[in-house]
Formats: C-alpha cells, structure tokens, sequence
C-alpha cells in the first residue's frame, strides 16, 4: 500500500453560531491512498461536505490534524493552501461554483492561468472538448444547462491534472440521466489522470461505485454503517 | 387593486428599516441638497440687495447719464421731483505720483451732497467733506487701499490726476454705494468734482458718466416717477435706476450664475438618478422571491407595483425632507461666515421659492428614474420561486412608463427653465446632460467591447484577466460606473479645458496680437504730439486711431431699438461711434458701398456685419442714435467685418464725417510696442497729456483671468457636488456588488488564487473602469474646450493637460477608492463557507 495522500486524525470542527457552538465534526482519523476512491456517506447534516471541506484546506479543523499530500494544513496559511490546491487539488461542488462573469473556456483555464501555464487556453479548450462541451467554450454559466455547468466544472476541476479529485454531490442539482453522465465521466477522468477521488453522496449506489465507503452520522465515522455498505459491495 | 393593502404589505416590508435604501436616500439628499443651497444663497443675496437697494445705488433713484453733464431742465426737473440731489462722475484715469510711477484708477468725483444714504468709513477716519477739502491749497482724495499699496503712496502724500495735484487724505475702507460700480478695471479714487475744474480730464469729448442721485418722498411712486423721467426726456439717452432693484448689474451676475449653478447642481441629481435607478434596480431584484411569492399568493401586477411604489416613494419623500433641510440649513447656519466673504450685501433665512424648487426637481428625478425599474416589478412571475431565470428581461418597459417618463422630462425641462428664466440655457443643459447620459451609456458598451477585445492580451495574466471578464461578462458593473463617475468627471473636464482655453486665449494668445495700450481721451488738437512722440520710438511698430463718441441706438426703422433687438448687446448702453471719410486701411466690406470722400448728404452708417445679422438688420435700413443727446438717423449704406479678438480698435458703427460734424470728440488710439519700450511712451504720453489715459492691456487682461479664475470656482464646486454624488453611487454599486465579489474571490480561492492575486484583479478592474470614464470624460471636456475655441474665441484648440490628466487620475482614484473599500470582505472571506452557502 502506497504512502496516505491524505492522513486525518482526531480531526474535530466546531463553528460558532449564534446560538453557540456547534460541533461539525469530531474524532475523525482515516486515511487515503493515492489512487484510491473513497465513497463518503450519510444523512444531511451528518458533516460529509465539512470533512470534504477540512480535506481541501477550505476549511481548517479546530481539533486533531489534517495532513494532505505530506503536508500539515494545519500550519499553512491561507495563501499557502491556496497554493496546495492550485497544484494539486480540483473540487466539484453540488452547486457547480461557475464564475458567472466568465466563459466556459476562462473558468476551466482559471486554474491552469493561476498555476502560470503558458499554454492555459488551449488545454482548456482541450480539456472541455474531453467533457464534450467543446462547441460551448464561449458560452457564459447563464447560457449553460446544469448538466453542462456541471460538465464545466468537471472540466475545470481535472485541467490541472491534480493529484486529489474532491467531489461535493456533484450530482445534487441534477436529473438522475444526466447525473449518471456525470458521474460516469468523473470517474472516467479520474481514471485516465490517476487522481485519487473522494466523492461525498446521498447515493448508496453511487459510493458502491469507490474502492471504498465511510459513513457519518452526527459527525463522526459510522463504523457499522460503513462497514455494511462495504459489505453490500 | 387596493390602495389600503398595497400600503400595509408595504409597511410590512420597511419594517426591515433603511437597508437597501441608503444610496437611494443618500442620491436624493446629495442632489436636493446642492440645489437648495445654491438657491438659498441666491435668494439671499437678492433679499440683501432688495433691502439694500437704495443704500446700494447712493439714493432712491439714478439717472445716468454719458460724456456729459444735466442740461438745466434736466436738473430744474431733479429739483422739481426730489428732496435731494446729488452729482457724481465716474471716469478713468492715471494716478501719478512724484516718483513717476503710474497705475490706472477709476475716479469718482462727487458733490457736497455725496452720500445721500450711507457713510463713507476712511482710514484714518474723519469726514469725507474733511477728506476731500485737502490742505496746503491742494484738494483731497481718497484712494482705495490696494492701489495706494501699489503706488507706494499713504495718508498725507500727494498725486496727480490729469494736470491736477491731489493730497492723499485717507484710505477708502468702504464706500455705500460700490456694488453699482460693476466691472472696473482700476482700484477706486474718490475726489471732490471742484477739485477736478483744472485737471483737464473732464473736457467735451472725454469719457465719463455723471450719475445723479436722488432722494425722493417716500409717498412718491418711483416706477412713475421713472415714466416721467422717460417721456420728459426721450432724446436724451439718459439711463434709469431706482431702488427697486438698486444694484442691477450685481442682481443679474447673481442671478445668471445661481441660475447657470442650478442647472449644474441639476446635472448631479441625474447622476443620483443615475444610483437611484440602480439601487431600486437592486432592492427589487433582492426582492425577486417576495415578489413571485404574492403573486403565487394572488397579488395582482398594479398591487405589487403599488406596494414598492409606496415603499419608494416614503423613502424619496424622506429624502426631499432632508436634502432641503440640509441644503437650505447649511447656508443660513455658515451665513456669518460666508457674509463676510461676500463683496454684496445677503440677509440668510429660509426662503421657500427655492427650497420648493429644489424639491421638486428632486422630486421629478426620483419619479423619472425609478419608473423604469418598477415596470420590471410587473413581469415577475410566480414560477421565479422554481426556477431562476424564467423570464428574459425586455430591453425597453412598457410604452405607457415611456410616455410617463418623457412626459415627466419635459415637466422638469419647463419648470427647470421657468425658474432660471432662460430658457436656451436650459435646453442646452438639458442636451447636455442626456447627450452625455447618452454618450456615457455607449462609452460603457464600447468598453465592454474593448475588453472583450483585450482579453487574448490578458493570457497569463490571471489578474489582468479576470478584471477584463468582470468588466465585460455578465452583471458588469461598467453601466454604473461609468454612467455616475463619468457624468460628473465630464463637468469637470469641460471647466478644466473651457476655463483653461479662455485663460490661455486671454493671456498667452491675445497678448501677442493685442497691443500694449489702449490710450483715451486724446484731443484733437494733442493728436499731432501724441503720434510725433510714436513715431520717433523705434520701439513702437504700430499705431492706430480713430475718432471716438458715443450713442445710444435707440431706434431702428422707427420701431424702438429694445422691440425690434431685444436683448442685443448692442442696444443696451451706449457704444462707441467713429467716423471716417474713406474706407479705413484693412476693413473688408461684406456688403454695399461706402460713402464718398466729400459726402455730406443725409446721415449714412456702416455696421458690424456679424451683429447686424443678429439683430436683423439689411441694408437700407434707418437707424437712429443718440450722441451727446441728439439724434442722427442714419441709413444702413454698408456691412462691415470686424474682428474684436485682436483687443484692436474695432467699431460696431461708422458714420459719415459730415454727420457728426461739431460734435465734441476725442480719439482713441493704440500701440503696438515692444515690452522694453511701454513704461516709456505710458510716461511721456502722460507727462506731455496729463488728461489722457493709458490703459494697459496687460492689467486688463491680469483683471478679466482673475474674473475666469473665479466663475471657474464657482463651476468647479456646483460640479463637485456631482462627483460627491457620482462617488455616492459607485460606492453603492461597489456595496451592491460585494456579495458577488465575495463569492467570485471563495470560487477563486478554491482553485487556487491567492489573497494578493485577487486584490490585484479587484483593484485592477475599478482601477480600468475609472480610467475609462475619465477618459470618456476627457473626451467630453476637450469636445467643450474645442467649441468654445473654435466658435467663441475663435482661436486655435490646444488641450489643456495638467487638467486633462487630472481628470483621469481623478477617475481612476475615485473608482479605486470605492471599490477597494469594498475588498476586504472577498479578500477575507472562508471559501467553505461562502460556497456552502450557496448549496
């Protein structure tokens, strides 16, 4: 077994809210191997999207220690884990996150042109013509369907080729055939650039499609519940 | 729909308090504000010079009369008609002191009587019959401060006037009736007119004014009294003023340029139009799931609409309130401060003409500009609750806000031209402002275009990109800015160029055409001298004469001159008159034929081509003037082109020799010299012709730039309160935009951008969008620096760019300002968070 690219223990998050402290996640230790695809699941509110967020540095855990790609989040400020992500991480949000000011083109070029490839608009162009949006790379979000955005942000997500693929219910927003595509196609990118997947689902049949599945429930691992749907895989 | 429910959900939906509304409320406030400010100045200083008229003219009534004194009826019927009357004569000339030095003065000789009203303050103080006595034999004067500086001269010295010595008494701290005295080119000397019997400067022929004041009964009606005045004497080209409006020249400045300053502080109200229309614009488009919920609930389109009509409506109310309250407050709580400044009398307090004028126009501006974005509320439909975007946003509103909004424009055209009772310098502000509105609106597609354009120059410039993408992409925030900065920025561009245009056309240009003197009141016997001394300098390469009197025009055709002119700058006053036997050396005729050398038939006349066409005048014609109280009715013989932007001698009207025959003239003349050899031939001429008067063309030019320099001011600042209000708006687009710039910055902090890197992309776009509208702006000051060149001084257009630049450094500061304001929320904001949010 390769080296963990992401290592989590005892990561804990508490937000403050007004009607005081709310704890997110707790005692969360786990981790993930390169290549590997991790299935993460639970009811609503059960902190999926939160350890998602502690994974990719867009949120930084209030207890324990997140370690991604060899290095400690934790220590890094914001800047830096921006860095970290522009060079080795592409995030699908449920809600597609499109610049709207932008083009189809610009918003998967964003993070090539941040990561200072000179070649930024044509393996863009490249990039969305893998996604099949080829024809649409001068079309503005507004003008796009949401499988389309979706398809975009896909696009954007993997351009970089980065080592972790972080996926947010990508599929949420979308009609069941049109999110099978979906789903199809980030698996089918992950594949060909070997990124390693966390994918947070509602879906039972869409994690039995990963290496591997946790669940959560009230912010800690599930081991039963993750135990069983490994076993139904 | 019911009014009465439209009226509670409304209430219901404020209860959320001013949020949403502040730059609606701050727009209507700033642009009420300015106008009622200026307005109640403006009345003010007319209330002040209502109150004061009589104390303002010398008396209760005036009669002026040129280069003459009253006939004996003349005064017999003063005598008759007032309890008192006094004798003034007004007229230019050169102080001289012993040392030789020499500065023009602007005399005022008076009688015994002198002042009728007021007092005359001197420093040292004593009497001015004290004053003007004198001692040692001499008679006295008093001088005004400044000039006395300038010659070197204090209490107790002597100078001269003309041939006549004076001893210098005091200094003239403050004379009652100075506002009347208008534009002069020289500081004031007052002496007593005995004193002037042997000064020479008062010949037949010289150029002065006698103003008689006179003190009448108070039961006398002076409107009547004037008639009387007129009729009596008809002929005699006599001019009246009356304590009803005792400083009329004062009164009008002031008029014209509280009017002209309105019409400025009009142009920052369609500014805030400008941010009113873009706030409710916003405030609705927040409201957009309210909306479609009454309508899901069975609201009709006229309640919705009604029940942010109301919403808006209270809030414009309350800023019409507010704005004139501050507007009308602000003057009368500085009026201490600013009376003192002011070289006219104002009595400060609430006047309500010009408070309701600034609150209608405030009022029709929020009407004009929040129809078209509440016709919008109209086409929101229930289904908005289910799906974003449902509806495509028609470019126009329905027909029936078109033709309410038009109408509304011209309600505010007339009434904006009913209260600056002028009606073209409404329509061309008017013009102005919707040409600019206009121009503004394309300028921001064209940089939309550009940036389209520049986009592939942005590659590997991440920053430069993204700016390039929110300046072009959907919801860009060009139309805003560059509409509210650029407004303002043009008025201000356009002051900068027009005032600089004019001041370098006055300093630089006319100094090299112009010539060094102007001499008058030259005899016509001292002419042999005078041209002997000129022509034996070597210094002086040119000199040109000509007889000068002056008339009244006072009919044309037998009509009076003020009915078929009206208005005309020609007719009002008296204007110099020259004769000539020949076709004087230079000037073209534009249309028939001069008279022959011996000629000495009827009166014929040879007129300014350019203002005879203004005022409607053809050959054939009879035009009759007044000079010296007589009348000569010429025959229009020929049309003339004089060119007056040289500051040479140039004549509206030339009369045949024989015409004016006996008539007491005197000549004017001027000199083209080198600079080395003025101060020489100001000496000798003076020396040798102690009543003629030298008046540098330099000083006289120093005198009108500072004038420039001055309504330059006053613009600059009514256009200030513009840009106040154009920043006003920017910082509600920038505040309106924040939430979107918050979510770009979490997008693009998640694909990896750094703080630095965003900031940069933040500061880049308003810093391109406030270039922009400067340079738009600029564009819109030269194109008025250009007009008033090429059309007005008629000389050649060079941009003026200390201003130019400014403009656009002002633009890109503003914007930056504004915006950067606005980044420390994207640049602080935890992507989780924000995109989380959004799920």
């Amino acid at each position: 077994m390769s080296a963990p690219i992401l290592s989590l223990t005892d990561a804990a998050l508490s937000l403050k809210a007004n009607a005081g402290t709310v704890q997110i996640l707790r005692a969360i230790s786990l981790d993930v191997h390169k290549g590997e695809t991790l299935g993460l699941i639970g009811p609503s509110g059960s902190g999926k999207s939160s350890l998602l967020m502690l994974m990719g540095g867009l949120e930084r855990a209030t207890g324990g220690r997140v370690m991604a790609l060899g290095q400690d989040l934790g220590t890094l400020s914001e800047d830096a884990l921006a860095r970290l992500r522009r060079d080795n991480v592409g995030v699908v949000f449920q809600s597609f996150h499109l610049i709207p000011t932008m083009t189809a083109l610009e918003n998967v070029a964003t993070p090539l042109e941040l990561s200072g490839a000179p070649d930024a608009m044509e393996r863009a162009q490249a990039q969305l013509e893998a996604v099949g949006l080829g024809k649409r790379a001068g079309h503005y979000p507004a003008q796009l369907s949401g499988g389309e955005q979706q398809r975009v942000a896909l696009a954007r997500a993997t351009a970089p080729r980065p080592a972790l693929l972080l996926a947010d219910e990508p599929t949420g927003n979308l009609d069941s055939t049109t999110g099978a595509a979906i789903i199809d196609l980030l698996f089918d990118l992950r594949a060909q650039y070997g990124a390693t997947l966390v994918l947070v689902t509602h879906d039972p049949a869409l994690a039995a499609r990963c290496d591997r599945v946790i669940a959560l429930r009230d912010g800690q691992i599930d081991v039963s519940a993750s135990s069983a749907v490994k076993d139904a895989i | 729909m019911s009014l009465a429910i439209a009226a509670r959900l409304a209430r219901r939906e404020m209860r959320g308090g001013l949020r949403g509304f502040r730059v609606l409320l701050g727009c209507i406030v700033l642009g009420v504000a300015a106008i009622a400010a200026v307005g109640t100045v403006r009345s003010s200083i007319a209330a002040g010079l209502a109150s004061e008229g009589a104390a303002l003219l010398g008396g209760d009534a005036e009669i002026e009369l040129t280069y003459r004194f009253a006939t004996q009826d003349e005064r017999a019927w003063m005598q008759d008609n007032a309890l008192r009357v006094s004798e003034v004569v007004d007229f230019r000339s050169l102080a001289v002191v012993p040392d030789g030095q020499r500065a023009l003065t602007q005399v005022k000789s008076v009688d015994d009587a002198y002042p009728l009203l007021g007092t005359v303050t001197l420093d040292p103080p004593m009497p001015l019959g004290t004053a003007l006595t004198g001692r040692d034999g001499l008679p006295g004067a008093v001088m005004d401060p400044t000039l006395m500086a300038r010659l070197g001269l204090a209490a107790g010295d002597t100078f001269r006037l003309g041939s006549q010595d004076f001893a210098l008494m005091a200094a003239l701290v403050d004379e009652p009736d100075n506002a009347t005295g208008g534009f002069s080119l020289g500081p004031r000397t007052l002496v007593h007119t005995g004193g002037l019997a042997d000064s020479g400067l008062l010949a037949p022929g010289s150029l002065f004014s006698t103003l008689y004041r006179l003190d009448v009964a108070e039961d006398v009606d002076l409107a009547t009294l004037q008639r009387a005045a007129e009729e009596d004497f008809a002929a005699s080209g006599l001019s009246w003023s009356d304590a009803r409006n005792g400083a009329p020249r004062v009164a009008q400045f002031v008029e014209r340029l509280g009017a002209f300053l309105v019409l400025i502080g009009l142009s920052g109200l369609a500014v805030g139009g400008v941010g009113i229309s873009a706030a409710v614009r916003a405030y609705l488009a927040r409201k957009t799931p309210v909306i479609a919920t009454l309508r899901t609930l069975g609201a009709d389109q006229s309640t919705v609409r009604m029940v942010y009509f109301i919403q808006i409506g209270a809030i414009a109310l309350l800023g019409l309130v507010l704005g004139v309250a501050l507007g009308a407050g602000v003057p009368v709580l500085l009026a201490p401060l600013i009376e003192g400044r002011l070289p006219v009398p104002a009595r400060f307090a609430f006047y309500p003409g010009p408070m309701i004028e600034a609150a209608i126009y405030g009022l029709l501006t929020a009407l004009i500009f929040t129809l078209w974005p509440l016709a919008r509320v109209g086409e929101v439909r229930a289904a908005s609750l289910f799906r974003d975007g449902g509806t495509a946003e028609r470019v126009l509103p329905p027909i029936s806000t078109l033709i309410l909004t038009a109408l509304l424009v011209a309600v505010l055209i007339t009434l904006a031209a009913t209260f600056s009772g002028n009606l073209r310098l409404t329509l061309w502000t008017a013009g102005g402002i919707a040409g600019a509105l206009i121009l503004l609106t394309l300028a921001a597609s064209g940089i939309r275009v550009l940036a389209r354009l520049a986009t592939p120059l942005a590659r590997g410039r991440p920053a430069l990109r993204w700016a390039l993408a929110a300046i072009r992409g959907p919801g860009t925030s060009a139309g805003p800015v560059v509409l509210s900065l650029g407004l303002g920025l043009s008025v201000l561009a356009a002051v900068g160029q027009i005032d600089g245009t004019l001041r370098a056309a006055i300093s630089q240009d006319l100094p090299e055409r112009a010539p060094s003197y102007f001499f008058i009141d030259l005899q016509p016997d001292q002419m042999p001298g005078f041209m002997e001394r000129l022509d034996s300098d070597t210094g002086v390469s040119r000199v040109q004469t000509a007889p000068m009197l002056r008339g009244v025009v006072t009919t044309i055709n037998g009509r009076p001159a003020a009915e078929v002119a009206p208005g005309h700058w020609v007719i009002e006053g008296d204007r110099g008159v020259t004769y000539a036997a020949t076709l004087p050396e230079g000037t073209v005729l534009t249309d028939g034929a001069w008279w022959p050398e011996d000629y000495d038939g009827p009166p014929q006349l040879s007129f300014a081509a350019e203002e005879a066409a203004e005022m409607g005048l053809k050959l054939g014609d009879t035009v009759t003037i007044n000079i010296l109280g007589r009348d000569i009715t010429a025959t229009l013989t020929s049309l003339r082109e004089v060119d007056f932007s040289t500051a040479g001698i140039g004549f509206i009207m030339t009369i045949n020799p024989a015409a004016v025959a006996g008539a007491p003239h005197s000549f004017i003349a001027t000199v083209y010299a080198e600079e080395a050899a003025e101060t020489a031939i100001l000496r000798d001429i003076s020396e040798a012709f102690p009543n003629v008067t030298g008046i540098a063309v330099r000083d006289a030019i120093d005198r009108v730039s500072g004038l420039l320099a001055g309504l330059a001011s006053a613009t600059a600042w009514g256009a200030s309160a513009t840009l106040l209000t154009g920043f006003l708006v920017l910082i509600g687009a920038a505040a309106a935009d924040q939430g979107a710039r918050v979510y770009e910055a979490a997008v693009l902090k998640t694909l990896g951008a750094s703080r630095a890197r965003i900031l940069a992309s933040l500061a880049l776009r308003a810093g391109l969008l406030g270039a922009a509208a400067g340079i738009v702006a600029l564009g819109a000051g030269i194109l008025g620096g250009w007009a008033v060149s090429h059309f007005v001084m008629e000389t050649p257009y060079r941009i003026i760019w200390p201003s130019a630049l400014a403009i656009v450094a002002g633009g890109i500061l503003v914007t930056l300002l504004a915006g950067l304001a606005f980044a420390w929320r994207p640049l602080a904001a935890k992507p989780a968070r924000v995109l989380r949010a959004r799920e």
